[in-house]
């Protein structure tokens, strides 16, 4: 039996009657909510803590640092994957509403803290939950840290974005370092991993890959539509939400006007050799 | 009777071999290397924490004890390939690189110890890579032969960092136990350094402090009279600093709650132990229960922690766990008691 399955699980999570019952944990001389936000806190406290992604992703934390230590954010802000996987270990509601409206827009989900984890804590993941609550909720503070981005997510959400095997060189990677760049051995394995963790059947290289079909884009929208992302950034920002609906919706009417008319070209192209055999 | 079996001659064993003796046991004693003495031997540990005593004088007195006695009879590189169960004792066949025999064993003590966690596995720390991270067992080398320089360049390091628990509390590489010396002895190791060349900084890198029971009080003096500084926080990588010639270790003070970066003339690796590789034979040529960690596991781990549950077999020291050395010779006792009333009767 694997080591892992001795481990016990679940250990800081709550149950729905916990949750429910929050612990009362009072962080003395720290500022506490109070009135609507108070509540709104408690409310985004129990739904966090009974994320079924909050028993899979915190499993404990020896404080050793080793996430941090790693993380690209933690050295320009004042923020670390440590402090946040504590933060989502907490009792206390306020705290958790604190880190949400700023802190967890620091990460860059590049997750190199889960890499060094010893518990084997999903961190960046965690910190994505954190911030999908702070959308579904439509934060204020969400809002106005989301602004400057409306174009980025306009660009990503309607058009998308691709990686090709051949993008992983060396030379696009120069911030790791000689060791990585280097003859050393270790780039060949691990870029040879990368590459073989893009799917084959893309098939697409640096030159192609800015192309991006129609088709794809008109089908990852439909993912977004399906899967509710399109509601929660509607409660975040209802008019970019209206005009990316406008934008897919112009591209649909093409895709289907020349549709029909790539079908009526193969039926005229068909029809003479149709006659032709017969 | 016929000879009761001490497998392996580290601490454990050693202890377990007089223990028979003087209770008028024939003994066999065989041990896979050229020597006898264990990992203490084999790396040349330096002073043992926590009186600080050379560890030749405590494992002298032991080697003195076994090697002085006839009733011992002494097998060195030498390894058990084979154990069948017979009605009094076992059949095992012992090899050496040339030759083989048959043997007819009253009883069987297993003290296959432990082996030191490779560092290399941990390739954050650069250990393997550059000269001056060293494995804190590497250290104990250069502390007993009195040469504490560099490995790169031969000079005498300024300052050094001790990193504990590499390999241990880490399902990274699958080892989430305490290795339960690594802080005891990495403190010893900074004491003795600031003894011998009070101007080498030292500097711990720590999660918990771990000096169980009376151990507590070197951890004390070695901030007290030592001005050993303890930082609580990991490192996570170690690089390159000043072009090259130091060591850059980066790390998280958490309890200033920020990233650090450290030059250090020396990182010493405090590397967990794991089970070694006698110990994972022996367990599958006699059917002994190996726990997840892949220690032998005891029948009762409360009761009767040198008792393996099968007839005939005990065991003692580092193959049950990590275990320090006065609690492997005390094993070593029990198990050949044990071991003895089994083979009387
Ligand atoms: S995923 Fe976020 S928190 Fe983790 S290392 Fe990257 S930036 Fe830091
Ligand atoms: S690496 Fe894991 S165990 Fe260590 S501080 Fe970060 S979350 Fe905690
Ligand atoms: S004894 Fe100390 S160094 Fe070894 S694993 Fe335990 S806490 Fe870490």
């Amino acid at each position: 039996m694997s080591i892992v399955a001795h481990l016990p699980r679940r250990v800081l999570s709550l149950t729905e009657e916990e949750a429910a019952n929050p612990p009362a944990m009072e962080l003395t001389g720290r500022r506490k909510a109070t009135g609507p936000e108070h509540e709104l806190a408690e409310t985004i406290f129990a739904e966090f803590r009974q994320d079924p992604r909050h028993h899979e992703f915190v499993l404990g934390c020896l404080n050793c640092g080793e996430c941090t230590t790693g993380c690209p954010a933690a050295r320009f802000y004042d923020f670390s994957p440590r402090e946040m996987l504590q933060i989502a270990a907490t009792g206390d509601a306020t705290t958790l509403w604190d880190a949400m409206q700023e802190k967890i827009w620091a990460c860059c989900q590049c997750y190199t803290c889960n890499m060094r984890c010893r518990f084997g804590n999903d961190i960046a993941g965690i910190i994505s939950v954190m911030r999908e609550l702070s959308v579904v909720h439509g934060l204020e503070s969400t809002r106005k840290t989301l602004a400057p981005f409306g174009r980025s997510l306009t660009l990503l959400m309607t058009v998308g974005t691709q990686v090709s095997s051949d993008m992983i060189q060396p030379d696009f990677f120069r911030d790791w370092g000689p060791f990585a760049t280097g003859s050393d051995k270790v780039w060949d394995v691990s870029s040879d991993v990368m590459r073989k963790a893009i799917p084959s059947d893309v098939l697409q290289t640096t030159r192609s890959s800015w192309e991006v079909s129609v088709q794809t884009s008109l089908e990852l929208f439909r993912i977004y539509e399906e899967t509710g992302v399109l509601d929660m950034l509607r409660g975040l920002d209802p008019d970019l939400t209206e005009m990316l609906i406008d934008i897919i919706e112009e591209r649909r009417e093409e895709f289907q006007d020349a549709r029909g008319r790539f079908a009526k070209e193969i039926a005229a192209m068909r029809g003479p050799v149709a006659s032709f055999t017969g | 009777m016929n000879p009761i079996l001490v497998l392996g001659g580290g601490p454990a064993g050693l202890s377990a071999a007089s223990e028979l003796a003087a209770l008028g046991a024939p003994t066999l004693l065989v041990e896979r290397e050229s020597y006898l003495g264990g990992n203490p031997v084999r790396w040349h540990y330096s002073l043992l924490a926590p009186d600080l005593r050379p560890a030749e004088e405590v494992i002298g007195a032991l080697l003195e004890r076994v090697e002085g006695d006839a009733r011992i009879e002494r097998r060195l590189s030498t390894t058990l390939t084979k154990a069948e169960l017979g009605s009094h004792g076992y059949r095992v066949t012992l090899a050496t690189a040339d030759a083989s025999e048959t043997r007819d064993v009253a009883a069987v003590v297993l003290a296959t110890g432990f082996d030191h966690f490779d560092s290399r596995r941990k390739f954050e720390y650069g250990y393997g890579r550059f000269p001056d991270v060293v494995d804190f067992k590497e250290l104990e080398g250069m502390l007993h032969d009195n040469k504490l320089v560099r490995p790169s360049d031969g000079q005498r390091p300024h300052r050094i960092a001790w990193v504990l628990c590499v390999g241990s509390r880490d399902l990274q590489v699958g080892n989430p136990w305490c290795c339960r010396l690594g802080c005891v002895v990495s403190i010893k190791q900074a004491v003795e350094v600031r003894q011998k060349h009070p101007e080498v900084d030292a500097y711990i890198y720590y999660m918990d402090i771990r000096t169980y029971g009376l151990w507590e009080d070197l951890y004390w003096k070695s901030m007290q009279e030592y001005g050993i500084k303890f930082i609580r926080g990991r490192i996570g990588a170690v690089t390159l600093a000043e072009g090259g010639s130091r060591l850059l270790a980066t790390g998280e003070d958490t309890i200033l709650s920020r990233p650090t970066e450290v030059p250090f003339d020396m990182i010493v690796l405090a590397s967990g132990m794991e089970a070694s590789a006698g110990t994972k034979q022996v367990a599958e040529l006699f059917g002994v229960p190996v726990g997840p960690e892949g220690f032998l596991t005891p029948r009762l781990t409360d009761l009767n922690p040198v008792d393996s549950g099968l007839p005939g077999v005990f065991l003692a020291g580092a193959a049950t766990g990590p275990k320090a050395i006065p609690d492997a010779v005390t094993e070593g006792m029990g198990a050949a008691l044990r071991a003895y009333q089994y083979a009387r009767d």
